[in-house]
């Protein structure tokens, strides 16, 4: 039988891409956009583990690239990449300590990193300007704010579960 | 036999469902185009759209909306003729006007709202709130009372998506409306570029660029940006030109889709020319 929180964890992708879709774009800075997908997503893959994180990565890509009209299979593979790193931390003895401390967006700040990172590679842009440069605005800047959402939930919501 | 495997599976199962995720990613990849993926692409989009645009209607001020529409048409018919008169203008100079070139009369605009925006630093793509029951098709080019923002990629029966010209996706043939010369334009991330500008090419920072008849995609002049900079002037043998666009692809929520796609006829033509060759 399939557990209610797998369910869930699907259901949410929803309505968090609706308002990732809608309201985000109007908290863009400079065309820096938070990625409110990665939180959900290591969230649970902190919480079930690294075979579900990896799942449930793959998932929300495929989903993300249907609905939004990107390249099929770019958000796939960033995301189920994403997950797999950040179920790295879902160790048992630490679970509770990754998710209501600072840990958690420090988690938040690396997948996002590698999720961002391999979305521009699919995009294939000129990288013959300054790749370093390029890296900063398309990985590094996304995933710093994506991360310092995270750490304003943990602010906000201390020591509480978050779905 | 089994025990190694199932010993295998024991000691690296996270990385075994890992790899079988991305090779089913690839697989999927290389399945952009084929007609299955883009049937399902259009079910997804079309009911998640319908849904965000209940959501994007309680952002809108209702009461103004029938009006700002109204005006945002004229607007946009005013910027159709205004591009169609300079460009009448630079054929008269040219003595054009005695070839009795044909005059395409009417724009059919047809009116839609962005549902959302998924706009990254290289994949920016909008859902519209038209479909294949607005008549709208894939190729159709999508403007503002400024410019151009994109072209239609994918329809649903109410909605739409369309590529904006920040996707690096999307190559458009421009030209100069000053010099009349043509160059291909995309998105490199950070910039609109035109790009393998022969050095011989008369342009200049402020020139208004617009989009080429000799486009396969766009048949008609409408406005992109002004030249912004020149770049590699010292090496090579081309140049690469920045433009502004005039559209703000951040802060744009209503827009026309031009009901027009290239001839079929004349891409019939050009193709049995091709194939001649």
């Amino acid at each position: 039988m399939i557990k209610s929180q797998y369910i869930i964890s699907i259901l949410l992708f929803f309505p968090l891409l609706l308002i990732q879709t809608t309201i985000v774009p109007l908290l863009a800075i400079d065309t820096v956009i938070p990625d409110l997908i990665i939180i959900l997503l290591v969230y649970y893959s902190i919480t079930q583990g690294q075979i579900y994180g990896s799942i449930l990565g793959f998932t929300y890509g495929f989903l993300f690239d249907i609905i939004t009209g990107s390249l099929l299979g770019s958000a796939m593979i960033a995301k189920t990449m994403a997950g797999f790193t950040a179920g790295y931390f879902s160790s048992e003895n630490k679970q509770d300590q990754n998710l209501v401390s600072y840990n958690f967006a420090l988690i938040v700040l690396l997948s996002s990193l590698i999720d961002s990172t391999i979305n521009a590679f699919f995009s294939s842009i000129n990288f013959t300007s300054n790749i370093f440069l390029l890296f900063f605005q398309y990985a590094l800047l996304p995933a710093i704010y994506t991360a310092a959402l995270a750490l304003m939930g943990m602010i906000f919501y201390p020591k509480r579960k978050m779905f | 036999m089994i025990r190694f495997f199932v010993s295998v599976w024991e000691n690296f199962k996270e990385y075994i469902v890992l790899v079988i995720l991305l090779i089913v990613s690839l697989i999927l990849l290389s399945q952009n185009s084929s007609q299955g993926i883009q049937k399902v692409r259009s079910i997804a989009f079309g009911t998640f759209a319908s849904v965000t645009s209940v959501f994007t209607d309680v952002f809108n001020i209702s009461n103004l909306k029938n009006e700002n529409e109204n005006l945002r048409r004229t607007n946009a018919e005013m910027m159709l003729h205004l591009s169609r008169l300079r460009e009448y203008a630079i054929v008269n100079e040219d003595l054009k006007g005695l070839l009795a070139l044909k005059d395409s009369s009417t724009f059919p605009l047809i009116s839609a709202t962005i549902v959302s925006k998924s706009l990254t630093k290289s994949q920016g793509t909008i859902t519209l709130n038209a479909g294949n029951n607005q008549s709208v098709k894939v190729g159709m080019p999508v403007i503002t009372d400024k410019g151009i923002v994109g072209i239609i990629y994918s329809t649903a029966d109410n909605y739409s998506i369309a590529r904006t010209l920040t996707n690096v996706d999307l190559k458009v043939t421009v030209k100069s409306e000053r010099t009349r010369e043509n160059a291909v334009l995309k998105w490199n991330g950070e910039w609109l570029v035109m790009i393998n500008v022969p050095k011989t090419f008369d342009l200049k920072k402020g020139d208004r660029i617009v989009t080429s008849e000799i486009s396969s995609i766009i048949p008609f002049p409408l406005p992109v940006g002004l030249v912004y900079e020149i770049g590699n002037v010292e090496k090579g043998i081309f140049n690469e030109v920045k433009v502004q666009p005039f559209v703000d692809f951040q802060k744009t929520e209503n827009v026309f889709i031009l009901g027009i796609v290239k001839s079929k006829e004349i891409d019939d033509i050009e193709f049995n020319l091709l194939n001649r060759q």
